[in-house]
């Protein structure tokens, strides 16, 4: 009986692959880059093998460049935009780090 | 039940903000998804008609799973706690040896 | 189910959006589980910044699921009531996948 315990236990904390990285950053607040230069950072609360998200207290940022006309410098634009409640595609993603260190 | 297909079944009634892979933004009501998760919303309306008044004479509208690239939800009807615990099932049950199809 | 509610949109007029970001409306005829359309007495709805919007016949169309972003149903009261001649906006983005 005890073993079994252990066992489950140990499942819980297994990082067998890459998604279990996934697993234990549910309700931790995560970095997740997306195609077309998106940048997400929020709380994860559910996912998916599709990595379909649900993220809370979302804020997104938007880098677009633009070509200086007359210089021909590469101007770097932000935008950012706050979500309470973000359900995201999977098919968008492009990676996701872990828990965020404090202040981030 | 796939995890996002009940999750969206769960919201339907309610008010979503579908964004969408060619930067469109659709308001509406939730009226049914499915398995591909393409939804159905009703008395939709479009944040900036004047930049897109394309959807006009339109009411309600189905929009394919594939082109949505975000959904804006209603936060106080979403259960957290409840959906952490879904996932961890759904990816413990992902991980077991595949019996028979239940 | 979403898609069994395009069902009870067999006969009437709908307006598609296709992932190149045209809009194409007419009479829908039928589809199936990829969302593959059949469209008669189909017309595009050309939008420009410099212009009304512009219609261009063409007649029965077929559009495979995969181009297609939204089908919208067409209101008609809606419909009557807006002057496409006015209607001046940029046409719709592709769909970036």
């Amino acid at each position: 009986m005890a073993a079994e315990g252990e066992d489950e236990a140990q499942q819980a904390v297994a990082v067998e692959e890459p998604l279990d990285l996934v697993r234990l950053s549910l309700d931790e607040r995560i970095f997740v880059k997306l195609r077309n230069n998106r940048e997400l950072k929020g709380r994860l609360h559910a996912y998916d093998q599709h990595l379909n998200m649900i993220l809370s207290e979302v804020e997104e940022i938007i880098t677009t460049m633009e070509l200086d006309e007359e210089t021909f410098e590469e101007i770097y634009k932000t935008t950012k935009r706050n979500v309470p409640m973000l359900f995201v595609r999977g098919d968008g993603v492009i990676l996701i780090s872990p828990p965020l260190r404090a202040g981030i | 039940m796939p995890l996002f297909y009940s999750f969206f079944k769960s919201l339907v009634g309610k008010e979503v903000i579908v964004e969408l892979k060619n930067d469109l933004c659709i308001c509406g009501t939730l009226d049914s998804v499915d398995q591909y998760l393409n939804v159905k919303l009703n008395d939709i309306s479009v944040p900036d008609p004047d930049k897109y008044p394309h959807m006009l004479s339109v009411r309600n509208c189905f929009i394919r799973g594939s082109v949505v690239r975000y959904v804006q939800l209603p936060a106080e009807e979403v259960d957290t706690v409840l959906l952490q615990d879904a996932t961890r099932k759904e990816v413990a049950q992902g991980k077991q040896p595949q019996k028979s199809a239940s | 189910m979403a898609l069994n509610s395009l069902e009870p949109l067999v006969g009437h007029n709908v307006s598609v959006v296709t992932a190149d970001g045209r809009v194409i409306v007419g009479i829908l005829k039928g589809y199936d589980q990829t969302v593959n359309m059949i469209l008669a007495q189909s017309h595009e709805r050309v939008y420009s910044s410099g212009a009304g919007v512009e219609k261009v016949q063409l007649g029965l169309y077929i559009i495979r699921g995969d181009n297609i972003a939204v089908i919208g149903e067409i209101d008609e009261e809606m419909d009557g009531e807006i002057n496409l001649a006015d209607i001046r906006a940029e046409p719709l983005n592709t769909v970036v996948h």
